[in-house]
């Protein structure tokens, strides 16, 4: 007789919410941390944020990062100040989204998407360059024909967490917050595991 | 400071954090502290130069006999009982204070300097300084960074104001271009109006600037220093040997920095040999083998290439083979093309030098000087040959320190003021041509007469300089290539009779003593021996001298003599008479081993593709013999290879066999032929990394020639084409930040014979000698004896070769106006 108890068990799921979703067709909410393809921010006026300082590469873990940069042409600046980002690569066979590398760029110029639906089929396509990372005019990531985007899914990101000074407000020296942002300006960190109160004043930090 | 008392001295007793520790009598407490392993934080205090006690980082807490108190060990020379505490809360709290008040108005750009991860600010404040700065206010702005010469720029908001750079150009360059200006909080660093940076030794600023506010163009945002490789090597720029470390990353060199190794550079280079790297890594380099079909040169088959340039040396006589040039490659590949040429196809006509240089038999018979002694304190020295400034940087900077500092006696012997001039004591400048004739009155018995152009007091005086009690040393080379090599080789053999005295060799190109003692040259075998003294036992070597470049050349344009070998030379460029080069490469068949297309290589009808001392390993020797390590970093561009590969190949293809697979074969065959060389392998090098081996051993000295100059009619002005750092040559040419550095051609005449011309400064004259005649802007020179008309040498403008017919003493020219 022992199994009618397993038919027994198997009605009774039935009748039961379904756990499973039809994915890809449909997906769940991503987890507020998760950490998908990077991009490459921009400021509001168009000038990217990268200023080719390698300290995103000389930190990965997974040394997949290749970043060179270049004296800022005459009259045609590509970032603020001297430096930019001349190239930009990042070798998605290798990285392991850690977000070190968020958290080592000094003008959040790299930050994380949380788009993890992208395949290729050849090993160059993995590498990702400027042209596929850098976001759009509206401070958007590219929907690359070969990434799953949703509607609504690129105003996601990840958010990454940082022990010293965030954006460079000294306020946040030694403070541990949580930060996300996509497209233009900088946001506020939250205070997000330490028991400390936000600072007083964040009012300048966006002032990049 | 260089530290030149004895190891065997005295030593005086000081007790450093309660350990009692020897030290140097007069050594600086910072060094003698460093020696005993406990290293004091510094910014301005460098051990190549005079302390000046700027930054104050190095504060430490000494005994003063009043109690502790704070001193820059920088500063205080040891003494007998001295207690120093480098460990205090005082001594933290005056590194920490030092290091907050640095900051206050430094940018913190780190993200975006060149320095930022090799950067003595970024970390000291690290190790000694606060965690957070007090200052809120805002910092002081410049202007980023602004160009003070065409390799440097300074970012003043960077500076620390810690005098190293200005005290480099002050006291070590002598170019004193860069100076603090301002007051207070507006200090500067900065060049005087109209006056950009251009010193020689510029590229030394940048590489001791604590901070990144000196930064060069040709490593500019290029890599971050976690990013590079390095390899510690030897600078094959000039015959000075520099030590550098080749720093590179995905396999591409991106910059060179000096070594301090004691016996050469002292850790400068000049910045010829600084940015060298650039050339190496140029697109212009030959990546492919190639060979001319139908009229123009196009890729072929190494295979095909080594077969076909194997057949043409094999089948041509060998009396009527010749092979020009190889002071570009390593001692190594030199002996293998040494062997390819006089041990297997038995031919002698092998000259690494184009006929600007010295008889071989001199530069090797000679007793040789090392640069240190060279300098030693006290001695005398008598610069005859190049300026050194222009040719061999870092012996130049060797030199002056040795006038200035360690008083030396310089005497010049050179056709014109040189840039060691104004550091030497006696200027004496005989007409080109004359140089013998002087040397001979320099050491004559009897009361010394006006000779040469040279006024009999200024010889005597120079008599007694020479008469003194320390060492003397000839720099010996040829200022001129319009005045033959014998005449520098009798002056030298006159010299020959001053007691003690040495003679340093200031011939420049790259590792032309190398190829000397490789038995690059007629007559001679590795090892500095001669064909009939040599030890070598190959098959095929000739029993007699073969032919030098100047008559290689002649030879192939009269047609008798048929192929032509170039190692790394360029003829056309560098031989002193460029017509006859262009006659003798046209005529004959030409096959270069080079990294690039020059205009010798024009004439090729084969070229082979060789590495560049960065992508193959091997050894240098210097101007003193020292051999040290060359060292590979990256690989070379496309199918290039070491040239001693080329050379092992080529005399398989040629039907004969060098017994060459890797160096230490090479190593073990120059060790059986040559006694000088004895002890040193690929594991000697490596172990002597630093300071190398110097090569002993002497040929027997040549007589001398007895030359004249032809008499000149009474409007006739001697000409002297000399070198400069800056010039067309195929390295710097393939440098983007050095290519247009080349001063140009102009011709520089006293400002009495200037005056006599009656014309504006720049304005063309004509200047015809037997040979050919040229036309060239003119402008006076204080530097330049009346009588004498200077060029300097291949500045890609106006060839000035085509004045100068090889063999001829001296070159007569007339100067007239206009381009008639
Ligand atoms: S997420 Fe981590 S592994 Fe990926 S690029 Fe950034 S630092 Fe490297
Ligand atoms: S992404 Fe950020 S850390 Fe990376 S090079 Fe650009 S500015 Fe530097
Ligand atoms: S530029 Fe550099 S070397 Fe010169 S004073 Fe400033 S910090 Fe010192
Ligand atoms: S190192 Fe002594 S004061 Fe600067």
């Amino acid at each position: 007789m022992g199994y009618l108890q397993g038919f027994a068990v198997t009605f009774k799921k039935l009748t039961e919410d379904r756990v499973t979703t039809e994915y890809p067709e449909q997906k769940r909410p991503k987890a507020d941390r998760l950490h998908g393809r990077h991009v490459l921010n921009r400021y509001e006026d168009g000038m990217e944020k990268c200023i080719g300082c390698e300290l995103c590469a000389g930190v990965c873990p997974a040394n997949c990062i290749y970043v060179r940069g270049k004296d800022n042409p005459d009259g045609d600046p590509v970032s603020p100040g001297e430096r930019y980002g001349f190239i930009y690569e990042i070798n998605y066979l290798r990285c392991i989204h850690c977000d070190m590398c968020v958290e080592a760029c000094p003008t959040e110029a790299i930050t994380e998407s949380k788009l993890f639906e992208f395949s290729f089929t050849n090993r160059a396509d993995a590498i990702y360059t400027k042209n596929e990372l850098l976001v759009d005019d509206d401070g958007m990531p590219q929907h690359l024909p070969w990434e799953d985007w949703r509607p609504g899914e690129d105003e996601m990101t990840s958010g990454w967490m940082r022990a010293t000074a965030s954006s460079g407000n000294a306020a946040y020296e030694g403070k541990v917050a949580w930060s996300g942002e996509l497209g233009y300006g900088v946001r506020a960190p939250e205070i997000g595991q330490s028991q400390d109160a936000p600072p007083a004043d964040t009012s300048d930090s966006g002032a990049h | 400071m260089t530290d030149t008392q004895p190891e065997t001295e005295a030593s005086v007793t000081i007790v450093v954090d309660g350990q009692e520790v020897a030290a140097r009598p007069g050594e600086l407490l910072i060094d003698a502290c460093e020696r005993a392993g406990t290293y004091i934080p510094r910014f301005c205090y460098h051990e190549r130069m005079k302390p000046v006690g700027m930054c104050r980082m190095c504060l430490v807490e000494v005994d003063t006999g009043r109690g502790m108190g704070l001193q820059p060990s920088c500063m205080i020379p040891v003494a007998e009982g001295m207690t120093v505490d480098t460990q205090s809360e005082i001594t933290k709290k005056a590194q920490d204070g030092i290091l907050e008040f640095l900051l206050i108005n430094h940018p913190l750009d780190c993200p975006v300097c060149d320095k930022g991860g090799e950067c003595p600010l970024q970390d000291q404040t690290m190790a000694y300084g606060p965690g957070e700065s007090r200052f809120v206010e805002e910092k002081r702005h410049y202007e980023k960074p602004i160009p003070i010469s065409d390799t440097v720029f300074l970012d003043r908001e960077r500076c620390i104001l810690c005098d190293r750079c200005t005290r480099f150009a002050k006291e070590v360059a002598g170019d004193p271009l860069i100076h603090f200006q301002g007051r207070g909080n507006q200090t500067e660093v900065n060049t005087f109006p109209d006056e950009p940076f251009s010193s020689y030794f510029s590229g030394n600023t940048v590489q001791i600037c604590p901070v990144g506010a000196l930064t060069a163009k040709p490593y500019r945002f290029k890599a971050r220093p976690w990013d590079l490789e390095e390899t510690e090597s030897t600078s094959v720029a000039d015959a000075v040997g520099s030590r550098i470390t080749v720093q590179s990353s995905r396999n591409q060199v991106l910059r060179y920095m000096g070594v301090d190794s004691d016996p050469v550079n002292w850790g400068w280079l000049s910045d010829k040999e600084r940015f060298s790297f650039e050339a190496f890594n140029s697109d212009e380099r030959i990546t492919e083998p190639m060979a001319r079909s139908g009229g123009d040169l196009e890729p072929v088959s190494w295979g095909a290439a080594i077969a076909a340039v194997g057949d043409a040396l094999k089948n041509t006589d060998p009396s009527r083979l010749g092979i020009i040039g190889g002071a570009r490659l390593t001692n190594e590949s030199q002996f293998a093309f040494t062997k390819l040429a006089k041990g297997v196809l038995g031919t002698d006509n092998v000259d690494a030098q184009l006929g600007d240089g010295l008889p071989a038999e001199l530069v090797l018979g000679l007793p040789r000087a090392t640069i240190d002694q060279a300098c030693a304190p006290g001695g005398t020295i008598i610069l005859m040959g190049p300026d050194p400034k222009e040719t061999l940087g870092a012996l130049f900077l060797r030199l002056k320190h040795a006038a200035v500092e360690d008083g030396a006696t310089i005497i010049e012997v050179t056709p014109h003021r040189t840039g060691l001039g104004q550091y030497a004591a006696h200027h004496l400048h005989p007409l080109p041509g004359e140089t013998a004739a002087l040397a001979a009155a320099l050491v004559a018995e009897t009361p010394a007469l006006d000779t040469a152009g040279v006024s009999a007091d200024a010889i005597t005086a120079a008599r007694a300089a020479i008469a003194g009690d320390g060492p003397v040393t000839v720099i010996l080379g040829r200022a001129s290539v319009a005045e033959s090599a014998a005449v520098i080789a009798d002056a030298a053999l006159s010299l020959t009779s001053i007691p003690g005295v040495r003679f340093l060799s200031a011939l420049s190109r790259s590792n032309v003593h190398g190829a000397l003692d490789m038995g690059m040259s007629p007559g001679l075998l590795p090892g500095r021996s001669t064909l009939a003294s040599g030890t070598a036992n190959w098959p095929n070597t000739p029993s007699t001298a073969g032919m030098s470049t100047a008559q290689m050349l002649q030879a192939a344009a009269d047609g008798s003599l048929d192929t032509i070998l170039l190692l790394g030379a360029d003829p056309i460029s560098d031989f002193p008479d460029t017509d006859l080069a262009e006659r003798a490469l046209a005529n004959a068949t030409v096959i270069a081993v080079d990294l690039f297309e020059t205009a010798s290589t024009d004439h090729a009808d084969a070229i082979l593709p060789a590495a560049a001392p960065q992508e193959a390993d091997g050894s240098f020797t210097n101007l003193e013999g020292r051999v040290t390590k060359i060292s590979r970093k990256v690989t070379p561009p496309g199918t290039a290879r070491p040239d001693w590969i080329i050379a092992a190949e080529l005399a398989m293809a040629a039907g004969g066999d060098l017994g060459i697979e890797s160096l230490d074969d090479v190593w073990a065959q120059i060790a059986a032929v040559s006694p000088a060389h004895a002890g040193i392998d690929t594991a000697s090098l490596d172990a002597n990394q630093r300071d190398g081996v110097v090569v002993e051993g002497t040929l027997d000295l040549p007589a001398a020639s007895g030359v004249s100059p032809a008499v000149a009619d009474a409007y006739a002005y001697r000409l002297v084409v000399s070198r400069r750092m800056y010039d067309a040559g195929t390295i710097l040419a393939n440098s983007p930040s050095s290519a247009h550095l080349a001063s140009g051609t102009a011709l520089h005449l006293h400002p009495v014979d200037f005056d006599a011309l009656g014309l504006d400064r720049g304005a063309e004259v004509t200047v015809s000698s037997a040979t050919g005649s040229v036309s060239l802007p003119v402008e006076p020179s204080g530097d330049v004896p009346r009588g004498v008309a200077a060029v300097p040498a291949n500045q890609g403008d106006i060839v000035v070769g085509t004045l100068i017919a090889v063999g001829d003493v001296a070159t007569n020219v007339r100067v007239e106006r206009g381009d008639s």
